[in-house]
């Protein structure tokens, strides 16, 4: 039976011409869990939104949205609000209290249950969840994925039947989200709640989907389950397909005629039966053996290299408290003139402790470190922030001042006014700077729209453009990638690509494996405040078993040297 | 700081508690209910806090209060019988009663901000809420929702400095003027941002529900049997010293005389006519309220005490004669 049937919707934002959603037709099985993806600003968000009334933008609509057999309309504000369960994006705006119990215990509050069923509920809910342990604390002492699982927990407790998720791991880690999706889906086989997700992760659920939707801009692309859409969009070589879970985008570029693979498991069967029909055994590499040939040597001699490093960090040792434990043990980091790299790491590791060490917002108390040359401490803060260092940070609203995406721009640089101050001490006209940076972070067009109403990885660029119109020489990045589509990495990573052109050093803290094989040049493995090994990109991956990416995973038997889903691809070209 | 049994029980009674210890201090300024508050606050407050801690807020704040108060009431009031001395330069006399009277007041003060001490420990943000919830729920969930909001603009409004330093506009290190902008600049962000996800917070709001009619607060208190022996303890002390009070056995003047009941200071008795008996009966009662949380804590953790050792005993003799059924039955392991 269909719990949610959509007929013909179409909707349009009030002052708009363009159709947000255009004749969507579908229906989702009670029980199923259903996959919607689509890029950035395809109308995902609209479209979940408007089933459940309390979210639903306003603006002009057609079509009917039944739920249960009933127009969504005929529902009352009292069973939408138990019956439709919506978790949002981030998971710190969700909670309203300052103590988990009564965060759990709030829509049971509002629908006006008793103490004795909020009790049971709520202890229910708490024990399913595993957040008896933190029961008592209060939520600002939670993580990020503590806090994304209490707002789950909080809707379960209402026990509704529909469970609706906005890209609910977008501010995870790699781990936590993970976890996160993993309890999804136990509810999702356990109690048999319908579960309507929209995900960037896809490699993480489209696997266990019944149903995947996909959507571009504001239409319903096609529907079916996960094997079927794989060949239904290879045939029609969308771009979607860059979203798809690793296994699936070499599937659709390599010629096949076996079922779709969905897991670095299956893809690795897939490869295995592709390889063998061409009589092809696989190489097994034990660990000393790793010498990386291939493109990784020919990366190697492409930089200029320079004698003095444009990060030098010697012995760096600090702590938070006095009595505490150290953070960042004898760190020594080199990074080269015009080189990006990437320190890699599991969370609470110290990366972005180091990071604030080397953007002297923190002091280590042992320990040098040398920014082309020079003692850190021995810049002026005009020196090392004008012209010298840029950062990014994580939360690139926490650099918003203007109303406008051009007024924000030049405020960087001390107003519109054409005149040399301390903010900005060179003689090219503000003007042409700001539409270079414009340019070069493809913010053409948004010139005019207010920070906030940027998308995620719109909201980046501009960031990052504010941060480039201060000219730094060495960029830090930390986590530039969190929260963004396939399709903004890709440009974000084209930005970053350029930047390292035109000789500026990055530096990235980062848990994106693939992203970080794909555009970086070194990358280090950062463990217990230290960089336990410090590699060439291509051989840190190819050489790692668990700490590299998916494409490697699945194809490692045949290509060790392949970490990229395009190399991959590559080789699988040539040896066919 | 330590979890103690007092704390574990019913908000209502912590609150009662305080409530009462600190009103009677306040207000029944007989030496002897000072001292006995004295004890009970500080008894209470090395249990709670620790020994270290406690000596360093009494030395370190509270003692030096007391000496201004007590040092500063005769320089400036000058009402009494008993002048001890007169001063020529201003033309006032310094008299007993407001030498003694200072002293007292500043034993009052030292005396409440020990108690405070207590109440900080004992009665959370959480369970404050939780009682003037009751009677009014909508600012329940406010202070419930500020007490969420301000740790998180602290941490936010962190982030933003951060930010802002590394854009090279640092307040701690810029002139005046560019201080007091960019300290705007950063309110200014964090008002934008602060209003933006607000947005999102009221969805998630909505989305479960708020604002349906017939909106009930969920606590997680229950008032179990404990409480009510507790209670009921509580209310019968209570009963017998304010009726003591009330037949003045803790009578106490310091203006223009010093009469206190049970004394006789300059020849003078207090005018009350309390009987002895009722008098200690008063006292009693009173150091029994003041030291029962503390007792309640040392009782539990004696009765703890006891049962490890049980179970632990348990334990043993039960495998012992297990063991020895073993042997009995000429089994082998």
């Amino acid at each position: 039976m269909d719990i949610i049937t959509i007929r013909d919707f179409t909707f349009t934002y009030p002052g708009q011409k363009k159709e947000a959603l255009s004749h969507i037709d579908m229906a989702v099985q009670e029980g199923s869990m259903c996959v919607l993806c689509g890029k950035s600003g395809c109308g995902k968000s609209t479209l979940m939104r408007q089933l459940k009334s309390a979210l639903a933008a306003h603006g002009k609509k057609s079509g009917e949205i039944l739920f249960d057999g009933k127009p969504l309309e005929a529902l009352s504000h009292r069973e939408q609000s138990s019956q439709i369960g919506f978790v949002l994006q981030n998971p710190e705006n969700q909670i309203v209290t300052d103590k988990v119990w009564h965060e759990l215990a709030f829509g049971l509050e509002s629908l006006g249950c008793d103490q004795e069923t909020i009790r049971l509920r709520v202890a229910e809910m708490a024990s399913y969840f595993g957040i008896h342990k933190w029961f008592m604390k209060n939520v600002s002492e939670l993580s990020g994925g503590q806090k994304q699982l209490l707002n789950l927990a909080s809707i379960m407790a209402m026990h509704p039947r529909v469970l609706i998720l906005d890209e609910p791991t977008s501010q995870l880690d790699p781990i936590a989200a993970s976890d996160f999706l993993e309890t999804v889906r136990k509810i999702n086989r356990d109690i048999g709640t319908t579960v309507l997700i929209t995900e960037h992760r896809l490699q993480d659920v489209i696997p266990y989907a019944d149903q995947v939707v996909i959507m571009d801009e504001g239409t319903l692309l096609t529907q079916g389950k996960p094997e079927e859409i794989g060949r239904v969009l290879k045939g029609k070589g969308h771009g979607m397909f860059l979203s798809m879970p690793v296994p699936m985008q070499i599937y659709a570029e390599a010629d096949s005629d076996e079922p779709c693979p969905l897991t670095v498991s299956e893809g690795r069967k897939w490869m295995t039966k592709l390889m063998t029909r061409q009589g092809k055994e696989p190489v097994y590499k034990s660990p000393d053996q790793g010498t990386p040939v291939g493109t990784a040597q020919q990366r190697k001699g492409k930089d200029a290299v320079s004698d003095v490093p444009a990060i030098d960090m010697q012995g760096i040792w600090f702590r938070y408290e006095r009595d505490g434990q150290d953070v960042v043990r004898d760190l020594s980091l080199r990074v080269r003139q015009g080189e990006f790299y990437t320190l890699a790491g599991g969370n609470g590791a110290g990366k972005s402790t180091a990071l604030s060490l080397l953007s002297r917002v923190r002091t280590p108390y042992r320990g040098k470190i040398l920014l082309n040359g020079k003692d850190i401490r021995r810049y002026s803060d005009q020196e090392l922030y004008r012209g010298c260092l840029g950062v990014l940070p994580q939360n690139p609203q926490s650099m918003f001042i203007k109303k406008t995406v051009r007024e924000d721009l030049y405020a960087i640089i001390g107003g519109a006014k054409e005149k040399k101050s301390s903010e900005y001490p060179i003689a090219m006209k503000k003007e042409t700077a700001v539409e270079g940076i414009v340019d070069l972070t493809g913010l053409h067009g948004l010139l005019d729209r207010h920070p906030y109403d940027l998308s995620g990885g719109e909201q980046q660029r501009l960031a990052l453009a504010k941060v480039l119109l201060l000219r730094p020489r060495i960029l830090l990045l930390d986590e530039p990638t969190k929260g963004l589509d396939a399709e903004y990495k890709q440009t974000l990573g084209g930005i970053l690509k350029k930047l390292k052109a035109h000789g500026i050093t990055i530096l990235m803290v980062s848990h994106d494996v693939e992203f970080a094989a794909e555009y970086s040049d070194r990358v280090g493995l950062f463990f217990e405040g230290n960089v336990v090994t410090s590699k060439e990109a291509h051989a840190f991956f190819a050489g790692n078993n668990f700490y590299t990416t998916a494409a490697n995973r699945m194809a490692r038997h045949y290509f060790p040297e392949a970490v990229t889903g395009k190399e991959v691809v590559e080789c699988l070209r040539k040896s066919l | 700081m330590r979890d103690d049994a007092f704390s574990r029980c019913h908000p209502a009674l912590n609150f009662f508690y305080f409530t009462v210890v600190l009103g009677f201090t306040m207000f029944i300024q007989h030496p002897v209910f000072l001292i006995l508050s004295f004890l009970g606050a500080t008894a209470y407050a090395i249990w709670l806090l620790g020994l270290k801690r406690t000596l360093k807020i009494n030395f370190l704040l509270t003692l030096p209060g007391l000496m201004i108060v007590a040092l500063l009431n005769p320089v400036f009031n000058h009402y009494g019988v008993t002048t001890l001395f007169y001063l020529e330069s201003s033309g006032n006399h310094v008299t007993l009663e407001a030498l003694v009277y200072g002293l007292v007041l500043g034993c009052v003060l030292f005396i409440v901000i020990e108690w405070f001490s207590c109440y900080n420990q004992v009665m959370t943000s959480d369970k404050f809420i939780y009682l003037f919830g009751r009677v009014i729920p909508a600012l329940s969930l406010m202070l419930s929702m500020a007490l969420r909001f301000v740790p998180r603009f602290a941490a936010q409004l962190k982030v933003i400095r951060n930010g802002q330093k590394c854009a090279g506009r640092d307040i701690s290190n810029a002139g005046l003027l560019n201080k007091v902008r960019y300290g705007l600049n950063i309110l200014s962000i964090l008002v934008t941002w602060a209003l933006e996800n607000a947005i999102e917070t009221a969805d998630s709001m909505k989305g479960r529900g708020y604002g349906l009619p017939g909106r009930t607060a969920y606590s997680i208190y229950r008032f179990d049997k404990r409480d009510r022996c507790m209670l009921a303890a509580f209310l019968l002390l209570f009963l017998l010293f304010s009726c003591g009070c009330a037949r003045g056995a803790a009578f106490a003047q310091y203006n223009p005389r010093i009469l206190i009941a049970g004394f006789v200071i300059q020849q003078h008795m207090a005018p009350v006519d309390c009987p002895v008996p009722l008098a200690f009966v008063t006292f009693a009662s009173f150091a029994m309220f003041c030291f029962l949380p503390l007792m309640l804590g040392i009782y539990e953790e004696w009765t703890m005490e006891k049962s490890r050792r049980h179970t632990g005993m348990e334990a043993v003799l039960t495998y012992r004669g297990i063991y020895e059924g073993l042997e009995d039955g000429g089994w082998t392991l």
